[in-house]
């Protein structure tokens, strides 16, 4: 996409911004602002106006008064790992980065609570918690890099939602500043409210509402005991079967994981090679937890169905260390990806588990009529998908080839009963795809609330919202 | 008929028109609706909705009627929509593990379809299972199981909404992970009805537990039930409900109540072996009862029913390692009920969330007693604020929950929530008036 070099800030503009955050806080310099240039979707690239760097609720409320005042875009980010291009500034917009708001404001183990600075990363949360054996639940894969504030734009969910559920059931209280700097308190654990659950909704809203400025969280104690197995497979359709049939058993892994045959082959011809047989069709990674006492009758459940649905080996693990090593090929796809292909389109939808295996297929054979490699990764047990399209960004034909099966993609899945993103949100690049699953009351209805929190439209502008049916020629 | 029924009538049919006396086993708060209708489909939900918008006819939407004495009182109510005749259970998929039933369906009956199958929807609101599940997330209900299973708005994947003005929204999906656009599901969850009529939900089910255990430990006195649930809950167990349970002074046989706590495991059988001896050593003490199977699920459902009968029931909250400070607040309340009559007043709290609901059978009512419940509640409602809680009064007489309103200030939320209600029902025919919605 074409990169329009936006309009630098005015003197005055910028003074009044440092006079907020500091001198060294506000990024003018051309060459610094191309770090900000896209987030983990890096088929997008836009350079912001500026970037400013507050440290304090405060300091958020006043940058976003002065912005308002003079009618600047204000885009909210965090780590940058999004994959739908959220955090890009458009036109003349202005990025509000939480990257010096890590702090922990509190820790109450008791409670089994924690409030933070947005710009935390998620992982750290974790660490903090661990000396109570309590820990944060919902755990991306970018977990080591991404913010509990991006978490909460985009309600990230992890591999672990299958058991515990997704960013939203975390989320207990919110600090927010609207566009016009106000500072809003919502929710607040052990309180009832008659309003609306503004918390609810803000979760999701990939920063259109507002900037979460602090963030209350819900922790878990750890659990007694974890186990883990690896089934391998021959066919794909296997694997699905064994999920199924785990999961009609009435058992409730912690963890429900496949990838598929290329991703296996990616991984093998990688550094992270885990020892996989590069013959096979699908790995499924499943992963118990709780009380140590129930957790190997469980097991043994599961190898049984793994089995029956034809696996050709099942792996378990004697020690965390082996463990690990199970969980290798799938934590380190991405990364492996990464090595085979010189870019890489992570997509992301959900269909209804039973529709696994035939989505699957249809998928597949996208990737034949577009000539293009697809590896896939995803969270089974929820039905996630992530279908990895490989390609080379240098060449427009094929770049337009990944265009047109992403569209079938999107479409197929929705056709199954399921829905254009799972995980990773709407924001720039899946607008075009809102109509396929929302109808125009719908849209309108989202607008409406939008407006409510933005009246104006300038909170990351562009985003989420494909543009209003009456508003022909609208930023694009 | 009256005018506005007649009107009605004349768009869906006569036999989904009732009026007159009828109407009174319908009313909102003590507020008599001028009529009550049966629509059938959300097409003539929407219809009544957008005429009532164009006639400014007041609306509350409703299931089968049995909690409309709950919540905040509308200042009146000119038409009552009742979802009982929109009871179908339209979709059920066990692989998938969801349903879609229309709002009016029968909690117990879709307890029976989907256990049918082995699974559940993991939720125990008060009420026991005559509820309906547009009501039930309506006015987002939920009892001990919210612990482990969260509340409807955790629970629900979809549904579909008439907002006041009769557009028909259909929010969400089917599938568990669904970020497609803003959440507006969660406004629709614990709405009470202010933004639309909901028509049918799309709700994640569970696999039914392959064991369920209940203990029962018993404490000498409230407070110290109290500490033992906070204690209880605070084990690193995966429990499915901690909830301190404290009899009123009229079913606890003379002396003073003696509170239990009631733990329960939904995990497999060598787990709640191991979970019983980590519980029994915290407590200092082994259970005093110990319930299996339909025996376990019983002991909870009477949990469901103890607001049952009650005139006033209120919920407390502060941080959950509070609760024995919460218990003790309710001495408080001695002046706004007579111990003798009646069973008294009634305790449950979930441990977990730090709510404690306080049920009094029968409210005195000597000269100004409204003033001495609005003075006693205010008071307390201000002290819990000020450290981080609420006070909600769920249900009670109209005179007392308009008095002191059921719910606490929002604060600068206010503005935005006054928004979103307006952006679901322009013409304001589903607001409830007074604070806040
Ligand atoms: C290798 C890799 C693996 C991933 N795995 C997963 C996964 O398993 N599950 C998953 O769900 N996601 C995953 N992601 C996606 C991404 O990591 C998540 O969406 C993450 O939550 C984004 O956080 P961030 O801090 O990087 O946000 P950013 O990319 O900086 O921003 C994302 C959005 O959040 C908004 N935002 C950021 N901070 C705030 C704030 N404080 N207030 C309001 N809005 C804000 C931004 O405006 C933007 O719209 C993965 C990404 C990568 C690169």
């Amino acid at each position: 996409m074409e990169n329009i070099l936006p309009e630098p800030l005015t003197k005055e503009l910028g003074d009044r911004l440092r006079g907020v955050v500091g001198d060294s806080w506000v990024i003018v310099d051309a060459d610094r602002l191309l770090a900000y240039e896209s987030d983990g979707l890096t088929a997008y690239r836009r350079t912001p106006r500026a970037v400013v760097l507050p440290r304090t609720t405060d300091e958020v409320s006043r940058v976003l008064s002065i912005l308002s005042q003079e009618g600047v875009p204000v885009v909210p980010r965090g780590a940058g790992t999004g994959l739908s291009g959220g955090a890009l500034a458009d036109g003349d917009a202005v990025v509000v980065g939480t990257a010096r708001m890590t702090d922990m404001l509190a820790l109450d183990p008791a409670n089994r609570l924690a409030r933070v600075q947005p710009g935390m990363i998620n992982v750290d949360l974790t660490k903090a918690a661990e000396p109570f054996g309590l820990y944060y639940a919902p755990d991306p894969s970018s977990q080591s890099a991404c913010t509990l504030g991006g978490n909460i734009a985009e309600n990230s969910g992890g591999p672990h939602c299958l058991k515990y559920g997704v960013t939203s059931r975390y989320v207990t209280g919110l600090t927010v500043v609207t566009y016009d700097g106000k500072i809003v308190e919502m929710g607040g654990f052990g309180r009832e409210s008659g309003g609306y659950d503004l918390l609810g909704v803000f979760v999701g809203s990939e920063g259109c509402f507002g900037i979460a400025t602090e963030i209350e969280v819900r922790l878990l104690p750890k659990p007694e005991g974890v186990r883990t197995l690896l089934a391998i497979f021959d066919r794909l359709g296997d694997a699905g079967s064994a999920v199924t049939e785990i999961m009609a058993e009435g058992l409730l892994p912690a963890a429900l994981e496949i990838i598929d045959g290329p991703t296996i082959r990616a991984v093998e011809a990688s550094v992270f090679a885990a020892g996989f047989p590069t013959d096979a069709e699908a790995a499924l990674v499943v992963e118990f937890d709780g009380i140590e006492a129930g957790l190997e009758a469980d097991v043994e459940r599961a190898v049984a169905r793994c089995r029956e649905a034809g696996a050709r080996e099942v792996r378990t693990a004697d020690s965390e260390e082996e463990r690990l090593a199970l969980w290798q090929g799938r934590k380190k796809a991405f990364g492996a990806m990464g090595q085979i292909a010189s870019d890489l389109l992570v997509q992301d939808a959900t269909v209804p588990r039973s529709q696994l295996t035939d989505v699957l297929e249809r998928i597949s054979e996208i990737g034949v009529r577009h000539d293009l490699t697809i590896a896939n990764v995803f969270h089974a047990g929820d039905g996630n998908l992530h279908p990895n399209l490989l390609f080379d960004r240098s060449d427009p034909e094929e770049v337009a080839r990944v265009e047109r099966a992403s569209t079938e993609i999107m479409a197929v899945c929705v056709e199954a009963g399921g829905t254009i993103t799972g995980e990773h949100g709407v924001g720039l690049d899946k607008r075009r795809y809102m109509s396929l699953v929302h109808g125009p009351d719908e849209l309108d209805a989202m607008r409406r609330i939008k407006a409510v929190f933005d009246p104006l439209g300038r909170m990351n502008p562009g985003k989420v919202l494909p543009d209003a049916p009456d508003s022909a020629g609208a930023a694009t | 008929m009256n005018p506005l029924a007649e009107l009605l009538s004349e768009r869906l049919s006569k036999g989904q028109v009732i009026d007159g006396f009828d109407t009174e086993a319908w009313a909102v708060c003590g507020r008599v609706p001028q009529a009550v209708v049966f629509p059938e489909s959300e097409a003539q939900v929407a219809e009544v909705l957008s005429l009532s918008s164009e006639e400014g006819w007041r609306c509350v939407p409703g299931g089968k009627g049995s909690w409309l004495h709950g919540g905040q009182p509308p200042q009146s109510v000119d038409v009552l929509l009742s979802a009982e005749r929109m009871d179908d259970i339209s979709e059920y998929e066990p692989a998938d593990m969801f349903i879609v039933a229309e709002a009016g369906t029968r909690l117990d009956e879709l307890e029976r379809r989907t256990s049918e199958c082995g699974q559940w929807l993991a939720l125990d609101p008060p009420g026991g299972e005559r509820g309906t599940l547009g009501a039930m997330l309506a006015v987002g209900a939920a009892g001990p199981l919210q612990a482990s299973f969260g509340c409807p708005r955790d629970q629900v994947l979809g549904a579909t909404l008439v907002t006041g003005d009769g557009r028909v929204l259909a929010l969400g999906g089917k599938v568990v992970k669904n970020v497609a656009g803003f959440d507006l599901l969660k406004l629709v969850a614990g709405s009470w009805g202010t933004l639309g009529m909901i028509t049918s939900v799309t709700m994640r089910l569970h696999p039914t537990p392959a064991s369920d255990r209940s203990l029962l430990f018993k404490g000498a006195e409230a407070e110290d039930g109290a500490e033992l649930a906070c204690r209880l809950a605070q084990t690193p167990l995966p429990l499915a409900a901690v909830e301190l349970l404290v009899p009123g002074e009229g079913e606890s046989g003379g002396g003073a109540p003696s509170p239990l706590v009631a733990v329960r495991i939904l995990e497999s059988a060598d787990a709640a072996d191991e979970a019983e001896r980590v519980l029994s050593e915290s407590a200092g003490m082994a259970p005093v009862q110990r319930l299996e199977g339909e025996q376990s699920a019983a002991i909870f459902d009477n949990v469901r029913a103890m607001e049952d009968g009650a005139e006033l029931v209120l919920r407390l909250s502060l941080l959950p390692s509070r609760l024995p400070e919460l218990v003790e607040m309710t001495s408080r309340l001695s002046d706004l009920y007579d111990p003798n009559e009646g069973w008294g007043m009634r305790l449950a709290a979930h441990a977990h969330t730090g709510v404690l609901r306080v049920m009094i059978a029968v409210v005195s009512r000597p000269d100004g007693w409204v003033d001495r419940a609005k003075t006693v509640l205010g008071v307390l409602r201000r002290s819990l604020e000020a450290e981080g809680g609420s006070l909600v009064v769920s249900q009670g007489p109209p005179e007392i929950v308009s008095a002191v309103s059921a719910w606490g200030e929002l604060g600068p939320a206010a503005l935005l929530t006054a928004g979103i209600q307006a952006a679901f029902d322009p013409a304001g025919i589903l607001a409830r008036g007074g604070s806040p919605q």
